[in-house]
């Protein structure tokens, strides 16, 4: 039996859900964000039984996640996979365990630790911020539970897995993390699809909360392949007095993402940093509105994004700075930086500020641009093909970011699949940056 | 062995910058390219590279007897042309070394072997006198004006050319880097090597004599001579030239 404070959010969402229209998302000049094409009547969440092993996942699971270590253990103190609206295989470390850390389904974290879910679920989270948040907290399943307990350190990563891998479902995902006092950890939420025909939704609610001093590192990394996903998500971090979040989503594939990534410096002492990397190709439309927002004074903030794009795609980052009055004394520092490699693409990079306090610093900037001819001269001097040349300077571009992902399994996935996609685009590349 | 440029008129997409340049560099030769600021020097060595900013309109460029004039830059470096920039490109991201080893294979059938290649670099490094943690650093990040020219010599010990195109790599340097790059220079020259420094000041050519000097001036080789026409551009300047070729200083 699930908690009635689920059941009463989800009563409230869904009559908010059926009022809601679909939304377009407007933003002056010419960018919009349409879900026309969306055909949600045709999507259901589906069913699946649980595998036995990690082995017995699909391949696109499986060829994301790390090796096994040299001694036989798994490089990941724990795993969860949600496939469609199943969870389909949990698990971890019983050493982690035995320190009292709870990894598990939300699902299961409802009817086993309801006092502990109460206290924290959808606490920055609402279903009133639209129709599609509404329809995350009516019709989750599955979902993902961390809690790591006061002062407890976890060196290996914590690891969830959204995965779709048929046209024809809606997912409906919903992650809570609770890091507690002192507590030191890792976790990576990887969102994935293999390529295929046809529709699919994740509609996807992140939170997380770190307490006091609490270190987390997070990732997020997006691919849902070729297919027609869209992904519309709500992504939130609390960052409580002296605690510290590095928070690095990634995006490398998605018909359409519409997402709203939160970071709150809500106690002083509080800092972040944010490393943002994207990948888009095809006709992929990529909407990302983040927020860095200081609710109190002594907190810092810094943030990096940096994308790519290629074919006929549309990406548009805007960075909100937001330091709410009597936030004194905070730092912050927001960059944005596209990069085009094709004659269609187009991006848009807005970076804005609204500051309520005085003595505070808060920077910004953003700049949308293509490969440097003259960079691709000189290397193409030293006798390095034109190609070579054009790929060695996306991922040169890149490389400021990939080297804040602090993650070697990451780092290594996030290269593979970024010269996989240059490699697909290369003869476009190769003309674009020819003809100029 | 040789490079040779034949008749050649280049122009961008303003006006015609080279009026006919002829000029022959064999291998084992050292030639120096004379000019003032603005004569035409730099076009002429990016031309030879085969950047995309120039036409050329007329006239040839030959390697070893090969029309290399419509090679792509990278096929002509492959050929064995190769130039240091006067203004070397920034290359955000990607280590000297690692630059390097990209360059070193890009004329290879098999990729250097990580010995071969550490022993060459340190070898080249020691010769230019350069540090160790140089080679992890960005290529041209940051690096002051001297740096840049260190590594574009790097660069050239390196890719063992037969021909070395160097672009005022003189300038802006004080006089012990001028002296060790002139000592890199130097250490290279030999039978394998045909060199054509362009410099505006005589300066590199105390260090580094030259077999044959050519003065360009607007566009045109207006003067030929062994290396003491150097010396005597020293001690004239350039308007003994200009009043010679009878040009006003108009352009
Ligand atoms: N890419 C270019 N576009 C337009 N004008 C150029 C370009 N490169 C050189 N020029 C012009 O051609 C002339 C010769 O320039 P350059 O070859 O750089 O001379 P030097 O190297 O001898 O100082 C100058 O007047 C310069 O402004
Ligand atoms: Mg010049």
């Amino acid at each position: 039996m699930p908690a009635s404070f689920v059941d009463d959010r989800r009563a409230a969402a869904l009559e908010l859900y059926e009022r809601e229209p679909v939304p377009t998302w407007r933003r002056s000049g010419f960018w919009t964000t349409t879900l026309r094409n969306l055909r949600l009547e045709e999507l259901q969440p589906r069913h699946y039984d649980p595998v036995q092993a990690v082995e017995d996942l699909p391949d696109v699971v499986t060829d994301a996640l790390p090796d096994r270590m040299a001694d036989g253990r798994s490089q990941m103190a724990g795993l969860l996979v949600q496939r469609g609206a199943s969870t389909v295989f949990a698990s971890v470390d019983p050493e982690v365990a035995a320190q009292g850390v709870v990894f598990t389904s939300l699902e299961r974290a409802v009817e086993e630790h309801p006092e502990l879910v109460e206290q924290w679920y959808m606490r920055r989270l609402s279903h009133e911020e639209g129709k599609f948040p509404a329809a995350t907290a009516a019709f989750w399943t599955g979902g993902a539970f961390l809690h790591v307990p006061a002062n407890v350190r976890l060196e290996r990563p914590l690891q969830v897995v959204y995965l779709i891998d048929e046209p024809g479902i809606a997912q409906y995902a919903h992650t809570l993390g609770v890091v507690g006092d002192f507590a030191e950890c890792s976790l990576r939420e990887y969102c994935l699809a293999p390529d295929f025909d046809g529709q699919a939704l994740h509609s996807g609610a992140f939170e997380l909360y770190l307490q006091t001093g609490a270190q987390v590192k997070l990732a997020h990394f997006q691919d849902w392949g070729r297919g027609e996903v869209y992904d519309l998500s709500t992504k939130r971090v609390e960052i409580a007095r002296d605690a510290h979040c590095s928070w690095v989503p990634i995006h490398l594939g998605g018909r359409l993402t519409r997402q709203t990534l939160d970071i709150i410096t809500a106690e002083r002492g509080s800092n972040m940093r944010h490393t943002g990397l994207y990948f888009t190709e095809g006709s992929e439309h990529l909407d990302l509105f983040t927020t860095d927002l200081h609710e109190q004074g002594d907190t810092t903030g810094d943030t990096v994004w940096k994308g790519v794009l290629t074919g006929d795609s549309r990406a548009s980052y805007e960075g909100l700075i937001r330091i709410n009055r009597g936030a004194q004394n905070s730092h912050t520092y927001l960059q944005t930086h596209s990069m085009l490699l094709s004659p269609k693409a187009k991006a848009d990079a807005i970076p804005s500020l609204i500051v309520e306090t005085d003595n505070v610093s808060a920077s910004h900037g953003g700049t949308v641009g293509e490969i440097d001819e003259a960079q691709v001269y000189y290397m193409m001097s030293r006798g390095i093909p034109r190609v070579e040349a054009v790929r060695t300077l996306v991922e040169g571009y890149f490389e400021e970011v990939v080297q804040r992902l602090d993650d070697e399994s990451l780092t290594a996935l996030v290269r593979e699949r970024i010269s996989a996609k240059l490699a697909a685009a290369e003869d476009n590349v190769v003309e674009f940056t020819a003809q100029r | 062995m040789s490079l040779e440029i034949q008749k050649l008129h280049v122009r961008t997409e303003e006006r015609e910058i080279l009026h006919g340049v002829d000029l022959k560099v064999e291998k084992g030769e050292t030639h120096a390219l004379m000019g003032p600021n603005g004569s035409g020097k730099s076009t002429l060595a990016n031309t030879i590279m085969g950047s995309p900013e120039y036409e050329v309109t007329e006239g040839r460029i030959l390697l070893n007897g090969e029309d290399l004039t419509e090679a792509d830059p990278d096929e002509r470096a492959r050929a064995g042309v190769f130039m240091a920039f006067q203004y070397p490109a920034t290359i955000p991201g990607v280590s000297v070394a690692n630059f390097l080893r990209m360059a070193v294979n890009a004329k290879r059938e098999e990729p250097i072997k990580v010995k071969e290649f550490g022993q060459m670099l340190k070898a080249n490094m020691d010769l230019l006198r350069i540090d160790r943690e140089f080679t992890s650093r960005y290529l041209n990040e940051g690096f002051s004006g001297g740096e840049k020219k260190r590594a574009e010599i790097l660069q050239l010990a390196m890719l063992k050319p037969e021909i070395a195109v160097l672009d005022e790599t003189d300038s802006g340097l004080d006089i012990d880097a001028l002296r060790i790059v002139s000592d890199g220079v130097n250490a290279m020259r030999g039978p394998e090597l045909g060199t054509l420094i362009i410099t505006h000041y005589t300066r590199i050519l105390d260090y580094v004599t030259p077999d044959f000097v050519h003065i360009l001036l607007n566009g045109r080789i207006v003067r030929q001579g062994g290396a003491e026409l150097a010396s005597e551009l020293e001690d004239k300047g350039y308007d003994f030239v200009r009043e010679e070729a009878g040009v006003a200083d108009a352009r």
